[in-house]
């Protein structure tokens, strides 16, 4: 009877969690330090959850129903499944060593993720849980980009100094270029024509072409009283129009606002130190980004270019994604 | 039998069992040979012991830095303009590096990792004098090499003693730990690291109140000397620096002060190319590459200065496209800037080919600080706040 009734309860409980699933809103935040995804509350900034995970949480996607969020944790050697509703860690996929970042393409049922420890992209059937291919990369993988055919994943080594194209049916790198010092990250411009890099230690988004896969220009940033080598721009996050980029500078402290089609810089906003995880709500009034060594989240109106809040989270912040 | 032949035999007999990269079946690319020269025996990389034949530190060679260097450039062969190989060439003494380098050239090496004392440095800056070759010093700090050799064929990749002493300094100014005692031992190592830090201590503005002698020992008639706690007693101070090249002295100086200070230099804070626990700038990686090809190692200064090298060099030949020795060497002392995972980006100093780098200030299980300390500004490039500034240096490798 008892068990029964709490049978009741926790189904009630879980088809209300269902329903609030949806366009939640709620800010999930990853904590490599202290191993926990961190929920705030979108409208009071307040922090309504503490999700233990595996070790070294990292990058995060949710599903395309947005009713899983998969976690890459980097010391476990998994990416991590929660879901949504409940808010709980409901499964693991097993990836290479040190997992860091990730794409998914639905359509095949894969994520692609980058090993840091094992130099490669470890291509995972979501399904199945198994470990398909492993394909080896330079020194240190990090962004993963997928096109949108699904045929092309991109993925830069830091160590490196590449960005590789893989052919996502073969497992094959086909091509490479070489771009600045320690590329770390990806935004993909919408009319498929660029890929924007970040190369943290030349202080640089590089831009390549995707079809002739070279570097076609690129943009630095000194942000007003900053010096240069402080400059090491690593998250960066495009407009759905594609014509504004925003850049997080790591040690300066700013997140700088692109022109896309000019490349021109058109602002710096302030926020905490090594700020590197970056995401804009959907109404893309709102920019998220999550400050490594500050253990906070700087909340930003993109209207006003100006920062409001600072949220604190866990310890070393990696990155932030918004339910919606 | 002429010095010339005495050498050249020395290499043979050296050489022998190593396996010097032959030329293979009609290789398809350019082919950029790098040799390793580390002396045998070198008193530098031998145990430290305590008392009862304890080992306290265990040192060895930075080979396995360079082998992460080439296993990094493996990834970059598709766009390298050449392959890359590593040659380790162990010769018997100091004396027997500089033959051992002109074979190597002889034989089409043009990059050379030395691993050997100071003394090795000037018939090595001999025998490569003029020459289309580039030695990297990738474990030696002595400033001499750097103001008085001068030699243009080297770039010392490991930081000068000045480099060192300097973010010493920094750090204690920025604790505002003003008045130090230095405590000096009694080889001609620990006279030169004093006369080091005595400098730096005057650069940025601390005062050392007392300078004393230590001599490790447990007579009681010199106990003014062997004690700690004597040897500290008298006077108020902010921390002691010890330069102990032996540690058997400086070991024992912890807790054993007149009063409850820290103890700086040869011990418990030490300025050091690098740390194992260093963790930003995507050192965890690469002190887990190091720590899995050497078996379970922590990487050190040297470690560091020999993967940097390496690194240089496949730079080199990566953005300039080329193999041409005159364009890498171009490079190197040119526009380049290089990764080293301590912040700040890396390059060569025009006037006495030092790399310009971060020093780290280690505690045994922490990088308490990384210098240049916030604060110490220079006009062109904050790295240039330590060591020997352009208008310090009394070589002009430039002019």
């Amino acid at each position: 009877m008892r068990a029964c009734a709490f049978a009741v309860a926790f189904l009630t409980a879980l088809a209300c969690a269902q329903v609030q699933a949806k366009d939640t809103g709620l800010i999930f935040v990853s904590n490599e330090k202290t191993n926990n995804i961190t929920v705030i509350d979108p409208k009071t900034y307040k922090l309504i959850d503490d999700i233990k995970v595996p070790r070294r949480p990292r990058d995060m996607h949710f599903s395309a129903d947005h009713t899983k969020l998969y976690v890459a944790c980097g010391d476990d050697d998994v990416i991590a499944i929660l879901d949504v509703a409940t808010r709980k860690v409901v499964g693991e996929l097993n990836t290479g060593p040190s997992p860091e970042a990730f794409a998914i393409d639905e359509k095949r049922r894969r994520i692609y993720v980058s090993d840091e420890e094992g130099s490669s992209l470890a291509i995972i059937d979501m399904d199945r849980d198994a470990l398909v291919q492993e394909v080896p990369t330079g020194a240190e993988p990090e962004g993963v980009l997928v096109s949108d055919d699904g045929k092309i994943v991109y993925v830069t080594s830091e160590a490196g100094d590449l960005v590789h194209a893989i052919d996502a049916d073969t497992g094959k790198i086909v091509r490479d270029v070489v771009v600045g010092l320690r590329p770390r990250r990806f935004a993909a411009t919408p009319d498929g024509k660029e890929l924007w890099v970040t190369a943290e230690m030349s202080g640089e988004v590089d831009i390549v072409n995707r079809d002739r896969f070279v570097v076609t220009g690129s943009i630095a940033f000194l942000p007003p009283g900053m010096r240069r080598a402080d400059v090491t721009p690593v998250g960066l996050t495009m407009t759905a129009d594609g014509k504004t980029a925003y850049v997080t500078l790591g040690h300066a402290a700013h997140v700088a606002v692109v022109d896309v089609p000019s490349r021109n810089v058109l602002g710096y906003i302030l926020v905490g130190k090594r700020s590197w995880g970056i995401t804009l709500s959907r109404d893309e009034k709102t920019l998220y980004v999550a400050n490594g060594l500050g253990d906070d989240v700087t909340v930003i109106d993109t209207k006003s270019r100006k920062a409001g809040i600072s949220v604190p989270v866990g310890r070393v912040p990696y990155g932030v994604v918004v339910d919606e | 039998m002429s010095k010339i032949g005495r050498w050249v035999l020395a290499l043979l007999c050296v050489a022998g069992a190593k396996t010097i990269a032959a030329a293979q079946d009609t290789p398809p690319r350019a082919q950029i040979k790098l040799a390793f020269i580390e002396i045998e025996n070198d008193p530098r990389y031998e145990p430290i012991r305590a008392y009862e034949r304890i080992v306290l530190k265990t040192r060895a060679h930075p080979f396995t830095g360079a082998e992460i260097g080439l296993d990094d450039a493996a990834a970059l062969a598709r766009v390298l303009p050449a392959e890359f190989s590593l040659e380790r060439i162990s010769v018997k003494s100091s004396a027997d590096a500089a033959p051992a380098v002109s074979a190597a050239l002889e034989a089409g090496t043009h990059f050379f990792l030395i691993d050997a004392p100071a003394e090795a440095f000037e018939p090595l800056a001999a025998a490569l004098h003029g020459r289309d070759a580039l030695a990297f010093n990738v474990s030696e700090p002595d400033d001499a090499l750097r103001r008085d050799l001068c030699a243009p064929e080297f770039v010392h990749v490991f930081p000068s003693r000045a480099q060192l002493m300097d973010g010493l300094a920094q750090f204690a100014v920025s604790r505002k730990w003003r008045d130090l005692l230095v405590f000096a031992g009694p080889s001609p190592a620990d006279a030169t690291i004093t006369a080091a830090f005595t400098h730096s201590a005057q650069k940025f503005g601390a005062r050392i109140a007392a300078e004393a002698h230590f001599k490790p020992g447990t007579d009681p008639r010199e106990r003014e000397q062997n004690d700690p706690a004597l040897l500290s007693a008298g006077r108020d101070f902010d921390a002691v620096f010890v330069a102990d090249d032996a540690f058997d002295f400086a070991r024992t100086m912890p807790y054993r002060l007149a009063r409850p200070r820290p103890v700086i230099g040869s011990i418990d804070l030490e300025p050091v190319a690098w740390h194992w626990t260093w963790e930003h700038n995507g050192a965890p990686q690469v002190n887990s590459r190091f720590e899995k090809k050497s078996g379970g190692r922590h990487m050190e200064g040297p470690d560091w200065a020999a993967w940097v090298a390496v690194k240089m060099i496949v730079q080199s030949a990566l953005r300039t496209g080329s193999a041409d020795f005159a364009k890498q060497r171009g490079f190197i002392f040119g526009p380049g800037t290089f990764d080293g995972d301590k912040g700040l980006a890396l390059s060569v100093r025009a006037w006495d080919h030092q790399l310009r780098q971060a020093i780290l200030l280690a505690a045994p299980y922490e990088v308490v600080a990384d210098a240049p300390i916030e604060g110490f500004l220079h006009r062109t490039n904050q790295l240039d706040t330590l060591g020997d500034d352009a208008p310090e240096s009394p070589c002009h490798l430039d002019k």
